[in-house]
Parts: structure tokens; sequence; C-alpha cells
């Protein structure tokens, strides 16, 4: 190896990082477009919508700063008023503002960007992705990490590098020495000669044990743990159409979460408050929809609910869906009577309504939803939502991530003790504002006269076994 | 030789120098001898080889790996349709009544998810004050017990045919038709809507007669008041205004009517203020130790059959005329002449009750307190109670019925006429001259085993009801859960069976419609301001008291007549009812089977009680030869010869024994059956009352042999201690030590001597109260000062800060009941382990009730000590654990991590109160391995909790331990935690209210404080100031945060002189 093949690795390298840490990622930015934009903008990107078509967007606006074309999808209305000239003039255009998304983050912007002019050029979707890309998929946290251990195995192989270099040196060094010394016959040590050394294999194998230690010990530890776990729903309910495109607050269902120790999966009942009007889903049509109604028994077609819906037979119960069905097809489809297309797609519904409805527990299409269930806490360990939500006024992504941007719900924090504690460390009491916290008096004198900034969880004890188990 | 009187024991082996007893007080879970671990057939199943262990580490390697490449599927399974009241993982509380016969409380049903878990007391019931009993405790687990009826069905012979409501109706129907002769046998009902019900068909079927009796009878005090008030009654007693009661033979605050409501009433003039020290007086004339004659001050000893003989002359000495005189023990005429003065001083003041079932005592009662001026004051019949209803005659002539073919159609609602009276043999054979049986009970009892048809009433906890314990105090039933099986509210049943137009057959909850119309007619218009809505809401309904004082008619030649002459036998022996399963109408509930008897804490059995006595030297004595507790002996009863394990009783009345109700039942289910020996048919019939003592009893001399797996509490997780006596080199107890031998005696001066120089308890006398005081305030001082060293320094810091729990136990109001013992079962899923496991002192219970002896060993008087986790802030069990699995919270918890344990039991031998337990099995089956999981009794059985049905009353909110961990109480972390939540979401600082534990609130005299010692306006912290208070083992620095209130007493020893 020479100096030229080091310099060539180490700019491979860096190259590497900097791709992983600056890139946009335009799957990423897929799941925005759909959850934020796709209402109003057209998802080809080259006809207009409610809203113009994207495609070609960062040239037109290439004139002005790129902080302007953020502002701009971020909050346009300040913008109009603000007088900008691209504002205004894209304003008199279209007559009406866009909805302001003030979460989105310049990074998200840039992803959503990268996969507009994706689609806009044809190469989003066409091409193999990025290996090294497609890895760190969606979070800032997880990215983060990722990139992270990526500087750490770079400046290891770097050092690996430099040592084999130095080597080199060396041998050629302690030949020249031999030869010099007038041991004509000495030669260069080869690389198969120090790999084959008593020292380098001991210092392998020790690796290897330590790094197969380590590994196991941390696997071990997060037996049983299932981050990221996203199982297939009995529906195809989207939290991204509810809580992020219709905005729906999450204590709107999840209703337990302020006062209870579980949030509570809504009941059937509670997703009728709106369902008894939407009957139809702007992605599966009847085919999700119908499933809530063949739980409770509401007949959309009448507009009812079925009477003593509980001791109809599973056969009963598939006459009137079907026709509910069927009848939507041929609306849909402009059809005066079930074709064969029709009749197959009627049952094909029905057939997802049975699946998902029925398992080996439960052979009746009527009843309760039987969700599988997420987040699984071990039996030991008592968690109480209402004391983090209601007291603690936590937000719900701090702990499950961005759910409003997720279609298939996933497990989106670790849910370990360990993740729980640090958190326990960091986070401060919302001390002055309870009239409970009263009776801490010492950190109230502490906190007046300046010994104490703020009060953690672990100050009032939340780090103590009997917190959580008990 | 003459005892000392300030000495404390546990029994006659703490007196005396017994090197076993020693051994096994100290041994923290029981040695068993290698014969007993290899005659037990269970050895078997353990023994196992190398092979069986390489298979099961493979296995377990197996598994986990397995384990870990799949998540388990769970699923989350919402309400279809949510009912607007629950919110899952929310408590809902209702109000309901627990009624079970006779005993009724109104409770408050803790429901989580739509099941009940828990009942507590009702503050709202003026007469209770929310106190609570065992039985009503445990009665939740009886609503799941899965040997209960579960459909309605036809018998004959073996064979029970299942099948509708609507075709049992109309076999039923066509049996009524006919005009036939139907009788209908219950115990008390207080319902007045069951009444009505009752009423309805009585009026449809003309031939029909409601027979009542009580398995533990009070005929003869009902119909006393008959003849001395006119009505048919239990009058109202108030224990909370006479300073002086004198109770014959009546177990008013175990057994006796009401024990919850007397036990409230009488804490009230027990507890004793150090500034002014006042309290009443309570003398209790028996001859065995009932809970309530533990708790008395003085104690008269009269033979069961000289009952009689005692109030006459108590009559007589206070100038009764026409009392015929008995021959009476010369010990009990002084004390009871010199009773006689006391009483007449108290005039208006006192209070004398009788719990023997004979017409003349009834009477002559009524007239010592007529004669006192008591009527009207702490005797009156305003407030009558129908807790007892039961009248033995009608028994008697209903079996007579029966035998002359006379009966077609017998109803039996809750009532076990086949096990339950001394006529059960009679009943069970002339039962079966009647064509049609019909049985409402629960379970396929002794009697509804024999029955024809089965129409299975709901447990209380599923039913619409309503009672009346009280004239004028009613309380309604409300169901806490829908029916778990098919069965039908028995008056709904009667109402279907008399057609009557009033049920709404196509109603969805007739019943619910009857009962309410029931009240809007009757009852609601008598209270003032009263809906239907707002009772249903408080549970009760309390109208004021009416009424006018009846006319006093003595009746006395009639009870000359009735009274029970002294036998002059040898040996008498009286029968007594269990605190826990009663006359056996509990029997098959766990909880109350393993609650340990308050005065010889046995388990799952009963016991002959035999007297004992010290012989003036070194040795205790026993009655028979008995050496060892469990020992079997013969007991001849009336030339039936039974074999029984006795126990040796102090304050058992030499010439006496006893031996408890309601065990050996042979159709009780799972846990009641074949436990202990049934002694009811050995009860004889007088005057038309049933007689709870027996004057012709012979006992053998003990056999030496101990009865198989013999389970008894009190010496299981001891606080004695041993010494080492310097001029022999021996070990000895020291306790025992200090009470026999002088050399000693300087040690237990002003202490109890159980455990010398150890302040486990404290006593005295109400006259010598100052003196106590300041002796207890000077040792307090010395303890304080030797040990100050607190182990955590940084502490201090904290628990001044946020809250400090603590809690404050008054021995003076405790009485030994066991409720909260049994609530604490409830409330923390703390399982039972059957006999052969508490006989190796594997009991799981977290709060146990100790009880010591004190006084003179011929008269002791008795201390019942609640003890669980002192949560020591030096606690010494916290610093052995190897894994940090029990430590120290900043609020002053002594916390318990289950998943952090790995069983090394170093805690548990290194707690001074011996209150940690340890799971040897996996009891609750929580786990998977069946190696690991326990049968209560049988081998055959399943794991108790293995049965899903079992289960539904566990506690969400409390860990389910399993096998190889240690346990103890927590002061109920859970309820601290939900208490700090609420005031949490409710932004206010934490009340009193906010957190009380179970034992705390299912106390029924209050003897229990929890609290936060921060909260300066607290309850907690006024009672902490009581300078009676002391701290158990303060002398070993431990620093408990558990207070005890020093016990007084108000002995008269001029009673005994």
């Amino acid at each position: 190896m020479n100096c030229k093949g080091l310099f060539l690795t180490i700019s491979v390298l860096f190259l590497n990082l900097a791709v992983l840490i600056a890139a946009p990622n335009p799957d990423a930015g897929k799941t925005i477009f759909k959850n934020n934009c796709a209402s109003c903008h057209n998802k080809n990107m080259k006809d207009d919508l409610t809203g113009p078509a994207l495609g070609g967007v960062e040239e037109r606006w290439a004139a002005y700063p790129k902080a302007d074309l953020y502002l701009w999808i971020k909050n346009s209305q300040s913008m109009v008023t603000k007088g900008h000239p691209m504002a205004t003039q894209l304003f008199s255009k279209w007559k009406s503002v866009m909805t302001p998304f003030p979460s989105l983050s310049d990074e998200d912007v840039d992803n959503v960007l990268a996969y507009i002019d994706g689609v806009a050029k044809g190469t989003y979707g066409a091409a193999p992705k990025d290996a090294t890309v497609a890895g760190t998929a969606t979070g800032g946290a997880q990215a983060k990490g990722a990139s992270g251990a990526w500087i750490y195995y770079g400046i290891f192989g770097l050092l690996a590098v430099l040592a084999l270099f130095l080597w080199n040196i060396m041998a050629d060094l302690s030949h020249s020495k031999a030869l010099a010394d007038g041991n004509t016959t000495a030669k260069k040590k080869t690389f198969w000669q120090l790999a084959s050394s008593k020292a380098v294999v001991t210092f392998v194998l020790f690796a290897l044990i330590l790094f197969g230690g380590y590994t196991t010990v941390n696997n071990a530890i997060a037996l049983g743990r299932s981050q990221n776990y996203s199982p297939e729903q009995p529906i195809k309910f989207s939290h991204a159409t509810h809580a992020g495109l219709n905005k729906i607050d999450c204590n709107y269902c999840h209703d337990g979460a302020r006062r209870s120790k579980q949030s509570v999966i809504p009941g059937t009942s509670t997703c009728m408050n709106c369902h008894k009007a939407i009957a139809k889903g702007s992605n599966y049509g009847t085919a999700e929809i119908t499933k809530i109604y063949a739980s409770i028994g509401f007949d959309p077609t009448t507009g009812k609910y079925i009477e003593n819906y509980d001791k109809l037979s599973n056969e009963e119960i598939e006459k009137i869906y079907k026709k509910w069905i069927g009848d939507s097809w041929m609306k849909d489809n402009s059809k005066s009577s079930l074709t064969e297309d029709g009749q197959h797609e009627v049952d094909h519904q029905w057939n997802g309504i049975v699946s998902s409805l029925t398992n080996e527990n439960k052979a009746s299409v009527s009843g309760p939803i039987e969700w599988i269930r997420l987040h699984n806490l071990p039996d030991h360990v008592y968690f109480n939502h209402s004391q983090h939500v209601t007291v603690g006024k936590l937000e719900c992504q701090q702990c499950h991530g961005k759910v409003e941007t997720m279609d298939v719900v996933k497990q989106y924090s670790p849910l370990s003790m360990g993740w729980c504690i640090n958190c326990h460390r960091e986070t401060d009491v919302k001390f002055k504002d309870n009239k409970y916290y009263e009776s801490y008096k010492t950190y109230h004198e502490e906190l007046k006269s300046g010994k104490k900034t703020s009060v953690k969880v672990s100050d009032i004890g939340g780090l103590e076994c009997q917190k959580c188990h008990y | 030789m003459k005892l000392q009187d300030q000495s404390v024991w546990v029994d006659e082996k703490d007196l005396t120098q017994d090197p076993i007893f020693i051994e096994q007080a100290q041994a923290e879970v029981h040695p068993m001898s290698l014969e007993s671990v290899l005659e037990d057939e269970r050895s078997s199943q353990v023994e196992s080889n190398r092979r069986d262990f390489l298979k099961l580490l493979g296995f377990g390697l197996g598994a986990a790996t397995l384990a870990s490449c799949e998540v388990p599927i769970k699923r989350a399974i919402p309400y279809t349709v949510r009912p607007d009241e629950i919110v899952p993982g929310i408590a809902n509380y209702y109000a309901s009544t627990f009624i079970s016969g006779g005993d009724v409380l109104p409770v408050l049903v803790k429901t989580r998810e739509g099941r009940p878990i828990k009942i507590e007391g009702n503050s709202k019931a003026s007469w209770t004050g929310g106190g609570t009993s065992a039985r009503a405790q445990a009665s939740v687990l009886s609503l799941y017990d899965y040997n209960r009826v579960q459909e309605p069905a036809t018998v004959s012979g073996d064979k029970i045919e299942k099948l509708s409501w609507a075709d049992l109706d109309k076999s039923l129907m066509d049996s009524f038709a006919t005009g036939a002769k139907v009788r209908i046998l219950s115990h008390t009902i207080v319902s007045p809507t069951t009444k009505k019900a009752i009423a309805e068909f009585t009026a449809k079927y003309t031939n029909t007669k409601h027979i009542c009796y009580d398995p533990v009878s009070s005929a003869a005090l009902l119909d006393a008041a008959q003849k001395c008030f006119g009505e048919r009654v239990i009058p109202d007693y108030k224990f909370d205004q006479a300073e002086l009661i004198v109770s014959f033979n009546a177990d008013f605050l175990g057994t006796w009517i009401s024990p919850v409501e007397y036990a409230a009433q009488y804490a009230k003039n027990r507890t004793v203020h150090a500034e002014n020290p006042k309290m009443s007086r309570h003398v209790q004339v028996e001859s065995h130790m009932s809970l309530t004659g533990s708790n008395a001050d003085n104690r008269i000893l009269v033979k069961p059959s000289e009952q009689s003989a005692a109030i006459a002359h108590l009559a007589t000495a206070l100038g009764i005329s026409s009392v015929p005189s008995l021959s009476l023990n010369d010990k009990a005429k002084s004390a009871l002449s010199k009773l006689a003065d006391q009483l007449k001083a108290s005039a208006g003041k006192s209070l004398v009750v009788c719990g023997n079932n004979n017409l003349g005592d009834q009477i002559l009662c009524f007239n010592i307190n007529q004669a006192l001026g008591n009527i009207g004051k702490t005797v009156s019949t305003a407030r009558a109670s129908f807790q007892r209803q039961g009248s033995d005659s009608d028994l008697i002539g209903l079996v007579k019925e029966m035998q002359s073919n006379q009966v077609d159609v017998l109803i039996v609602w809750h009532a076990n006429p086949c096990f339950d009276t001394p006529l059960a043999k009679d009943f069970s054979t002339a039962m079966t001259s009647v064509k049609t049986r019909v049985s409402f009970n629960a379970l396929m009892d002794e009697t509804a085993s024999m029955c024809t048809h089965l129409a299975p009433d709901h447990h209380y906890l599923e039913s619409w009801s309503d009672a009346e314990a009280k004239r004028g105090l009613y309380s309604l039933v409300q169901p806490t859960i829908n029916p778990l099986f098919n069965t039908r509210q028995a008056p709904h049943s009667l109402l279907v069976w008399s057609a009557s137009p009033n049920i709404n057959g196509d109603s969805e909850q007739a019943y619910y419609d009857y009962l309410r119309a029931n009240w809007t007619q009757n009852i609601l218009p008598k209270a003032a301001g009263a809906s239907w809505d707002l009772c249903l809401h408080d549970g009760v309904c309390e109208l004021p008291a009416s009424g006018t004082a009846a006319s006093f008619n003595p009746s006395l030649t009639e009870a000359a007549a009735a009274l029970s002459k002294p036998a002059g036998t040898e040996l008498e022996l009286s029968f007594t009812e269990s605190v826990g399963i009663g006359a056996g109408q509990y029997s098959n509930n766990p909880w109350l089977m393993e609650l340990a008897d308050p005065i010889n804490r046995t388990v799952w059995g009963n016991y002959l009680a035999v007297p004992i006595k010290f012989d003036g030297d070194r040795r205790f004595i026993a009655f028979a030869e008995v050496n060892e507790n469990g020992e079997m002996v013969d007991l001849t009863l009336a030339g039936v010869k039974t074999t029984i394990g006795a126990v040796k009783q102090f304050g058992q009345m030499e010439g006496t024994v006893s031996i408890p109700l309601g065990y050996g039942r042979t159709k009780a289910g799972v846990c009641g059956s074949d436990i202990g020996t049934d002694f009811f048919p050995s009860l004889k019939i007088e005057n038309g009352y049933v007689q709870y003592y027996l004057t012709d009893v012979q006992v053998s001399n003990s056999s030496g042999k101990i009865e198989k797996n013999f389970a008894c509490v009190q010496h299981h997780h001891t606080l004695g201690v041993t010494a080492v006596e310097t001029s022999t080199g021996k070990t000895i107890n020291a306790d025992e030590a200090a009470l026999v031998d002088d050399a000693f005696k300087p040690l237990t001066k002003g202490y109890q001597g159980s455990l010398t120089k150890r302040s486990v308890l404290r006593q005295t006398n109400l006259k010598d109260i100052k003196e106590s005081l300041e002796h207890l305030q000077e040792e307090r001082k010395e303890f304080q000062k030797l040990n100050s060293y607190t182990l955590y320094p940084g502490h201090e810091y904290k628990y001044n800060s946020g809250h400090h729990w603590g809690m404050h136990i008054d021995l003076n109001a405790c009485i030994g009941c066991g409720s909260c013992a049994v609530a604490c079962m409830a409330e923390n899923n703390v399982p039972v382990v059957g006999k052969r496991e508490v006989s190796r002192h594997h009991e799981m219970t977290w709060l146990r009730i100790d009880r010591y002896f004190y006084g003179d060993v011929e008269k002791p008087n008795v201390v019942y000590q609640p003890m669980m986790c002192q949560h020591c802030n030096n606690a010494p069990c916290e610093n052995v654990c190897p894994v940090n699995a029990t430590n120290h919270s900043s609020e002053g918890l002594n916390q318990m991590a289950y998943n952090r344990c790995v069983g090394t039991r170093y805690c548990a031998n290194n707690c001074p109160y011996k209150v940690r337990r340890f799971n040897w099995y996996d009891f609750t089956a929580a786990d998977l391995f069946p190696i690991n999981q326990h049968n209560l009794n049988k081998e055959t059985d399943k794991p108790y909790y293995a049965e899903n049905l079992i289960r539904m009353v566990l506690n969400p909110d409390v860990t389910v331990r399993s096998r190889g961990v240690i346990e103890k109480c927590s002061f109920c972390i859970q309820r601290i935690q939900e208490g700090k939540l609420n005031a949490k979401k409710a932004e206010r600082s934490l009340n009193d209210s906010d957190v009380k534990t179970a034992c705390q609130t299912a106390c029924p005299t209050g003897a229990i404080t929890f609290g936060d010692m921060n909260n300066k306006e607290g309850v907690l912290t006024k009672k902490l100031e009581n300078p009676l208070n002391y701290i158990v083992l303060e002398e070993v620095n431990v620093q408990s945060v558990v207070n005890y209130t020093m016990k007084v007493n108000n002995r008269d020893e001029n009673l005994y002189a």
C-alpha cells in the first residue's frame, strides 16, 4: 500500500459521510407529501389541481434565497402579507393561500423538494435506491445515530490503514537496517508474516471475544423489546389520514390518555361518531370502513343501526354488507348492475372483512375489532398515561413519534427501562404550576435561593423502584 | 407461685423452657424432619438426577432462544360500544349491601373494567360507619367461585339434567298448581322487597309457609323480646353509651348478631387519652375464650350449664324478685355480687347482653337491664335490628311435617339444613318424602344435592335487592357485574312461579323494575328528600327513628321455668361460631379458611380447645395430657366418639372444653369439603331451642400423635428471642425464663415479658397509666439516646420534602377480628397456600395479627397486634440484599422490586419483625411450569388460581408474584400512587382522604391510620402526638415508621378477690 491508496481511501470515506449527513431523502419526502400536500397538489407534479403543479418549483424560486422558499411552504400567508414579489405574484394568480405547516423543518422541506424533483424528472423510483441512503430511512434521531456510528467506523478504518502504513514503513526500515548491518539474506517481512504472528492472532482473538461478548449481552438485554414493531392491523387504519390530514386530536379517540393509566383503544362506537357520515375512504373506498360497520352493526344503506345485530349469523351479515359494497361499486362505476368485475370486487372486499374481524378465538364478524397490540410493557411494570399527559404535560409524539405521519403505526420508542430512566433524569417537573408540589418545601426554598435551577423527575423519586414496579 | 402481672406470652411453650419451641420460633421456615419429608408423597415429584438437570438446562436454553425469535402477538380488544361510565384503567365504585343470611353490611364495591375486585365499607351507613368484616371482605371471591351452580337443572339420583328457565318454570308450576303444601326454608331474610315477593307467592299458593332459621340461632333472644317488648326483634344495643358492659356468652365483637356495628360502638369508649384517662369496663361471663372475651377487661368463668345460674345470681343481686337460686361456682358468685354493685353505680349507663339460646336467660337479661334503667337508653326497640329472625321451633315443626309426609314442595333458599342444624340427619331423611325439592343455593351443597330442581340464585354482587338491617335503616343492593352464569334471582323466580302481575317478563331487568316500584310506593315516600337515584348513589336510605317505647313486660314466671340447671358433670363442652367461616356458610372461601382463628391462631380446621394450668412451679399442665398443640384426642359426645386435634387454650375454664362449628362439610366445594369435623349432629335441643353446649362429654388422654399438617400460625414468624444463661451456659428462651425465674424478674419490669428486654408489646392498667407513661417515656428517651444514628444520612433531607409515609395502630381499638388481614389479601393479590403449606410456615399473609396473652395465667388478658412491614428508616433487610431488590424510597417506603429479587431470602432472615414472605411455589399460577405450581389441599385439584374465573378477582394494579421471590407489605403503594396522581391532576395538595391503605379502610373500629407524616394538619400527625405511642423494637434502632399505642385495660382486680 502506498500514499496514493491511503488518500483515496480517506477521501472515499469522507465523501460517504458527507452524503450521509447532507443528502435530502426523497422517501421521507414522499411520506410528508402524501400526508400534507397530496390533497391539493397533483401527484404527477406536472398538472395543476387545487394548487399548482409542483415540478420545477426550485428553478422557479432560484432567483430568491432558499430561506424564502422554506418560509413560503411553511407559512405562505405571512409572505403575502409582507409583500414578497414572488408570493404576491402567485397569490394574485391562485387567489388563495396554502395551509400553513409550521411543524415542518427545513430538512423536511428539503426532503419534499427532493421527492418533487425526483418525480418531475422521472428519476424517483426508477433507479435503484442508494443503499446507504435507504438504510437511514426516516427519523432525525436515527439518522444521527447511524451517521455517528459511521464516523466511528471511518475513524477506525483510518487508524487501521494508518497502522498498516506505519507497519510498512517499519518493515522497510528494519529491512534496510538488516541490509545495512550486512545481513544480505534478509528479506522484507511480508504481510502474511505479520498477520500470522502470535501477537496479532492473540489480539484478534481477544478482540473477537470482547466484541462477541458485547454483542451477546446487548442482544440479550434487548430480548423481548420490539422497537419499530409495525404489524399489519385488521383495519388499514391510517393515523396519517386521521391525525395528520384531518388533524383529529389524539385525545379524541385515545381519551384515556389524559385521565387513566391506559390511553384506551377507541371502541367502534367512537369511530362511528364520524364514520356514520363518512362511508368511503380516500384510499380504500368501502373496503376498510365497512369493517367498522360490520363490527358494530350499522347499515350504511339505511343509515341505521341493525337491531339485535349480535344475534345475526355471519351469512345474514354477509348479505347486508355485500349489498352495500355492491351498490357503492355500481354507483362509483356508473353501472346499473353488478358486472363480473364488480362481483369480484365485492367478494374480495367481503373476504377481507371476514378475515380481519374473525380469528381463532372469534368466529363472528360482529363484535369488537381485535387490534394487534403494539406497545407491550412487561407485567411487572406499572405505567400511567395520565401522569405523563395531564400532569407532566408531555406531547404524545415524544414517546410515540410522529404518529400523524404514519400510515401504519410502529413502535417508535424502545420502551426499555433505560429509556424511561433517562427521561426521568432529564425532564423538569412542572414544579411551580401545580399546587400539589407545594409539599416539597425544601425544593421550593432551594429554587428560590437559586441553589437549584430546576427540579428533575429523579429529584422527587422518579428513579425509585416502586414508582413503576409494584 | 403467682406469675407476674406485667408479663406477656404467646402460649405456654413460651412460658416454659422448651428447646424445640425455641428452635422453631427462631427458624424462619418450618424445620421439617427427614421422616416427614420422606413420607411426603410429593417428594417423589421433585426427585431428579443429572440427566434431568441437563434436560432442563437444554430446554431452558432452547425455550429462551425460541422465545426471542418471535414476538408473540398480543391483541388489544376495545369495546364495540363503550359504556359511558367505564374508562379502562379507572376503578368505579358502586354502593351496595353485603347480605348473607343475617350478616348485613352496607358496602362499596370496587370494579375494574366491569369486574368487582374489592369490597370497601360504606361510610354513609350511620350504623356501621364504614367498617367491614372479614366475611364481607372475602365475599368478592365467592362471586368467582367455580363451584357455583351455573344453570337451572333437574336432578334425579346422580343425573343432572340442564334445562332452560322456561322449562324449569313450567315443570315447577305444575307441582305448585295442585294446591300443594309448599314450604320455603331460608336463613334470615332482611330484604323488604324479597319479603314482598314471598308474600305474593304465599298469596297465590295459599298453602305456603315461609320458615326461617339461623345456623347459630338467636331464637330465644327474639322470643324473649316478643315477651318483654311485644315485638319479635333484636333490640338495639348501644355499646358506645355504656360505661360498664356485661356480656353473658355473647361474642358481640366476633360473631353475635351485628359485630361490625357493635365493634365500632365498643371501640369509641376503649381508646384512651393520656391526659384524660377514661374508658368503659367490659366483663365477659363465659367458659371458653371468645374473641369478645379476649377483649374484655375481666372474665368471669362459668361452665356453659351455669350460665343461667350466673344470670339468675346477678338478677337476684340486683334485687329482681322471684328468680330461682341455682348452684354456681363460688368464684363466679363472689365476682357477680361485686359486679352487681358496680352495675348499680352505672345504672342507665350500663349494658347487659346475653348470647345464650335460652329463653329464661334472655328474659332475665332484659329484666336486669330494666332494673338498671338501661331500657330506652342502652337497650331500645326504636331501631330494632332485623339481622336475626330465625325460629328453632318452626324448623323443628317443618321436620315433623316432612316426616309425616305432609309437605309437597320444599324450596330451600341459601339454607343448608342438611348440614347446619342439629336436625341435619333427620332433615335429610325426611326430605326424601317431599316430592318436589327446589334449591336456590349457590353451591351443590349438602342440601342442594338432595333437591330435585336447581334454580340457582345470583350472587349478591349480581343482584338487585335491598335490606332493612335495622328499623328504618334501608340499604340497596345493586349489581356490579353481569351474571356470570345462567342464574336468576331467587325472589324473581318466586314471582315468576306465582305468575305475579307485578313482574314484567318482557322487561330486560324485571326484578329491578319490581324493586324500584316497591321503593317508590313504600319506602321513598317515608324518607324526606330522598329519591331513588340518591339512594342508589348513596347505597343507603335512613329514615328517622320512629316508634314509641313499648311497655316492658317482665315475664319472670316464664323465665324461671326456662332457666337451665347446672349439670354438675365433670366436663362440659361449648360450641362456638368461627369468626371466619361462620357456621359453615363461608366454608368454600379460602380467604376465610386461611384466616387464622383470632384466639388459637389455627387455620384450615377446627380444634378442641382444652384448658391449661400452671402447676405453681415451672410447668404448665394441659388437660387430657396434651403436650403439643394439634395432638389427637378422642372426644366422646353423648356416646359418639370422634378423634380430633386439641389445642391448649389459656382462658379456657377448667372442666370445660370448646370447639368451633361449621367445619367438616362434605359438599362445600373445592376448598371447604373435608376440612375439620362437623359437630352439628351433637347439638341438643332443649325447650325448643338449640343449645350450644353439651354436658355429656368425655375426652381421652392425648394419643401423642399430632394431626397431619396441623397448622397454627402463632409460632410462625415470631419475634421471640433466646438468651444464654450465664451460670449454665445453656441457651434458653429469655422470655419465658423471665416469667418463671425470679432471677430474671428485674428484666421484665414495666415491659411485656414475652420478648425480654424487647419492646414488642406495652400494656398497662388504666389506674397505672401515669406511672407507665413516665416509664415509657424514660425508656424511649434512653433508646433514642443510645441509638440515634441513621444508616442513610442523606435520607433526612429527602424525607423532609414531599411525603414521608407513616402509620399508627391503636392497640386499644384493635379487636382482632381479621377484616384487615382479608382486605390485604384481596387488595394485594396475596395468595392462599393451603393447610400443608401453612404448616410449613409458608403462609403468604402480608399482615398478620399477633395475639399475646398478658396478666394472670389463670385469667389472662389478650392483646392483638397487627404486624406488617414497619418500613424502617434503618431497614436491616435492605443492606443484606445482594441485588438491591429491596431498598428505600425518598418517601420513606421500604420498596420491594420483585423482578429484581433472586430469592436469597437474606432479607427475610434479617427482618426483626418477620414480615417478609417467600414464594415457595407459584401459588398464583403466574407462570406456565406445572412443577412450580401448587395445589391447595388435594393432589387432584388443579392450582386454585389456575382457574381463569378465580383470576378475575386479581387487582390489575398489583403484580402477581411468581415462584422464588420475596414479597411483603408495600403500604398499598398502588393506592399511594393513585392518591398522589389524583391530587396532581386536580392541582391541589394531598389530603388524608386521598390515600388510605386497604387495612385501614377495612377496620371496623378505626384502629389503623395511615398518612403523610409531613402533613402537619393530617389525622396521622395528631395521632402520632399521643404520648402512649411506642415503636416496636425501638431499641434496635431500625427506626420503624409504624407507631403503636400502649394497650390499656380497665381490669378490676377486686372482682377476682
